[in-house]
């Protein structure tokens, strides 16, 4: 044997493996049965129990897999869940549901209202270390439970047999419906969550389903699973896909490449791909109900920023000074667009007229662009405070879409005669906790409603509470607030009136200054049909998905 | 030479205690915790999350926690998964980053020698000349760049390899290759060089002169001689590929540890953080004193303990 062959041999060793290994690779190809689809996530699945579950992705697929009294459908209208027929209380404050019979858990259990007392009470329970315990927040002593005042068992749930379930509340909530179509307060099955103790719902296996589909093949760390049909589901007829397969790609291209090469049928697009798919038939784009805003700091340890802050003719030259178009289209180019308000847009609809909430509650001068108003407000602004310099730090995250955004609005401010701005850029969490401490001059904030009404976003500016990182301060704004949630909870078109006031006061005070609302561009194959979407809480609903 | 090992180890144990130590201080400066929605948290609620992850105790308390822990093989919970256990996580992510590791390793170092001695063989011809050319392309690219470009042509454009994701041997071809290229290009040199050398000394002229063939000379004569100090290489490389190339994993969508080590920081995911820079440096320690013990038992030049026997 000489060399010659030697090199031989390699290459044709090479050679075969390279072919062989092709031949292997051609078994998998999307969308070619019919009722198959193949999705993808962006991160990992942390969590499969219902009490511990805090992202979008467990939410998303705690959504498909299971189901509460009521289904989110379009437009975040509610659609019959487990609750057959539900009946309320003159007050608003007792809520009776009447459940299905045939509704059944993927281990063969019957779906029963001790599973909701069950489920609600372990999320409520401090031990169980919940972190959105506080969305029962209103339910008969949920507080008072999650501050350990009172025992778990006095949560204002009741079962009455297995297929009555009785709900009584601290004050009566208008969006109370809308929430039992969110994962929190779906029903939990005792068994199981006992036979697994703390392994329930790390992986596929140690967790049960009673929604359209359930899952298998998670590890609980793994990247892939699928979501199977669930042939215990009570409506089974309606759900048509025999299995979507799931698989985590956190490389915008990699997802790109899997798309163009049909193994899957999903993919989220990063800005710079937008650019050349933006006319692809496949092109869709998902709006979130998430507003991006400044908050500034009237209790800015640096005095002469605080009383600058607190002036009106300041706060809106700051915003006038935006250009939020340009900002939008150029910078971002993601599909989000201009915020027409703190609340988000495709959020709520107007129970009389069907108008939009930003509609009804548009303030254009706090969301313009005006570059001449904005030096001469700030101007008189400054006048008025004695001041002829201000040096403002502005606070983000340190993402590159974060440092972005900072130098963005930093070029915008500087226009501004005598404004200098320096930017923060910060990992998310010490954003947080200084933004908390009050620890900043201005900062971009960003919030998501936890439910589809406009309150998840008016209720945070209110004084006192807990994430009014500026300390806007109204009496208008709280009254209106405070009417919205309380004395006009059961009159839908006051409380509508109330929110668009107090949205209008926020505005044109200038309390926050809104920038965007987030959207995320994705390809969807357009033969994917009957997925429905929405802006808060899981992003969507599969249960009708088809592929044609 | 068992006084030199009980030495070795002692000082790897050494070494990973400070490693340890220096990791859990380091992470405790950083800012953030488990809980996700602070402000909304009532204090009983946020002390039983606390109180799940050890962290309602003193710091020098947790410390010995954690350091008892390492001993008796847990690592803690992670943030990121609730109640997911750092040593399930380590544990399940590690397989597909030690086959591709493995993988690599064999395919770098397999065609790295054949390069290397074409190299020396074929010295100052075109032949060469090619072979430094592709093994400095091979140092001088970086594996994600690579990565990109096989995706886009072997697997998208080509349609030969799966573009991306973890089903199968066919999934590992283009991982593999990706990060095969540099320690392919590290042997290659390294051969090169050494052959080089090994082909001119004397006992290469007797070879000849006996009347031995080419590939006699090469095969049992120059490359035996070469290989010797390959080993030396081959511990830091194992261990390079074998803890996960967090950019190849990422774009191939590979449940591996790298990539999982990379989403642990974006996340804040301190215990995990941790786990993993304690995992990598035992692997890392275990596969150079691994090395220094091979290297003696081929090698009789090297001897282990300095006092001769």
């Amino acid at each position: 044997m000489n060399f010659k062959t030697v090199a031989k041999v390699t290459v044709v060793a090479g050679a075969s493996v390279l072919f062989l290994a092709a031949c292997g690779s051609n078994k998998s190809t999307s969308s070619s049965a019919k009722n198959t689809a193949n999705w993808t996530e962006s991160a990992e699945l942390p969590t499969m129990d219902i009490s511990k579950s805090t992202d979008v992705v467990s939410s998303n697929a705690l959504n498909n897999t299971n189901e509460g009294l009521y289904r989110l459908g379009k437009n975040g209208k509610v659609t019959p869940g487990i609750a057959k027929s539900t009946t309320v209380s003159k007050d608003g404050k007792t809520y009776t549901f009447t459940l299905r019979k045939n509704a059944k858990w993927s281990n063969g259990d019957k779906v029963t209202a001790k599973d909701f007392v069950y489920g609600w009470q372990r999320t409520v329970n401090p031990k169980t270390a919940s972190q959105y315990a506080y969305l029962y927040s209103g339910i008969k002593n949920a507080d008072d439970i999650a501050n350990g005042k009172k025992p778990v068992s006095s949560l204002g749930i009741k079962a009455d047999g297995d297929y009555k379930l009785t709900v009584t509340l601290d004050k009566p909530i208008a969006y109370f419906d809308k929430l039992m179509g969110f994962i929190n307060f779906f029903p939990q099955n005792e068994k199981v969550v006992k036979k697994y103790g703390s392994k329930y719902g790390t992986t596929s296996a140690a967790m049960v389903y009673n929604g359209p589909y359930k899952m298998t093949g998670w590890t609980g760390t793994n990247l892939s699973w699928t979501l199977k049909k669930n042939n215990d589901y009570w409506d089974k007829k309606n759900v048509k896909m025999s299995a979507i397969n799931y698989q985590v790609v956190k490389d915008a291209s990699t997802g790109l490449n899997l798309f163009n090469s049909n193994k899957i049928d999903f993919t989220t697009l990063s800005n710079e791909q937008v650019k050349n798919y933006k006319n692809d038939k496949n092109y869709l784009v998902r709006k979130t109900a998430s507003t991006f805003y400044v908050e500034l700091n009237r209790n800015d340890s640096d005095k002469t920023l605080a009383k600058a802050f607190k002036n009106q003719k300041i706060r809106e030259a700051l915003s006038l000074a935006i250009n939020r178009k340009s900002y939008v289209n150029n910078t971002l180019g993601n599909g989000s667009t201009v915020s027409k308000g703190y609340v988000s847009e495709d959020l709520a609809k107007n129970p009389t007229t069907g108008k939009d909430f930003t509609s009804d509650a548009y303030v254009a001068s706090a969301v313009e662009y005006d570059q001449a108003k904005a030096k001469k407000l700030f101007k008189e602004g400054m006048k008025e405070i004695g001041e002829t310099k201000l040096n403002i730090k502005l606070l983000s995250d340190d993402t590159d879409g974060a440092k972005k955004s900072t130098e963005y609005i930093q070029g915008a401010w500087e226009k501004l005669p005598g404004l200098t701005v320096t930017n923060q850029n910060v990992p998310f969490k010490t954003r947080l906790s200084r933004s908390q401490a009050g620890n900043f001059d201005t900062v971009i904030s960003a919030w998501n409603a936890d439910f589809t009404d406009p309150i998840s976003f008016l209720s945070l500016f209110t004084s006192d509470n807990s994430y009014n990182n500026g300390k806007y301060n109204s009496a208008a704004y709280d009254s209106a607030v405070k009417k919205a949630e309380g004395a006009d909870a059961n009159n839908e078109t006051a409380r509508w009136a109330d929110m668009v006031a107090a949205e209008k006061q926020l505005m044109n005070d200038q309390g926050v200054i809104p920038i965007y609302q987030q959207a995320t561009a994705t390809l969807t194959r357009n033969n994917v049909k009957g997925i429905i979407y929405n802006t808060a809480g899981s992003n969507y609903n599969l249960k009708y998905m088809s592929v044609k | 030479m068992r006084k030199y090992l009980l030495k070795r180890i002692f000082y790897l144990f050494l070494t990973l205690f400070i490693v340890a130590t220096v990791t859990f201080f380091l992470m405790k400066l950083m800012p953030g915790t488990p809980l996700q929605n602070e402000a909304k948290l009532t204090p009983s609620e946020k002390a039983a999350i606390l109180a799940q992850y050890g962290l309602d105790k003193p710091v020098w308390l947790q410390y010995f926690i954690y350091i008892g822990g390492i001993f008796k093989g847990s690592l803690g919970l992670s943030f990121q998964f609730s109640d997911q256990a750092v040593s399930y996580i380590i544990g399940s992510r590690m397989g597909p980053s030690m086959q591709l590791g493995g993988q690599a390793l064999i395919v770098g170092i397999i065609f790295g020698i054949i390069l290397g001695a074409i190299g020396a063989i074929r010295k100052d011809t075109w032949a060469d000349r090619l072979a430094t050319v592709l093994s400095i392309l091979g140092i001088a690219v970086p594996s994600f760049v690579l990565a990109i470009l096989l995706q886009y042509y072997l697997g998208l454009k080509t349609g030969w390899f799966p573009v991306a994701g973890w089903s199968g041997f066919a999934y590992t071809i283009l991982p593999t290759l990706a990060l095969a290229a540099s320690p392919l290009a590290e042997t290659a040199r390294f051969i090169r060089t050494d052959m080089v050398d090994v082909l001119s000394s004397d006992y290469i002229e007797l070879a000849k002169a006996k009347g031995l063939s080419k590939f006699g000379i090469v095969y049992h004569h120059a490359l035996r001689n070469s290989l010797i100090p390959m080993v030396t290489l081959i511990g830091p490389l194992a261990a390079a590929l074998m803890t996960g190339s967090m950019v190849v994993e990422n774009i191939f969508s590979v449940p591996g540890i790298g990539e999982q080590f990379v989403k642990s920081i974006l996340v804040n995911d301190y215990p995990t953080i941790m786990g993993v820079t304690i995992f990598y440096s035992a692997l890392l320690c275990l596969l150079l004193l691994l090395t220094d013990i091979v290297y003696g038992i081929i090698d009789p030049r090297i001897r282990l303990s300095g006092n001769g026997d």
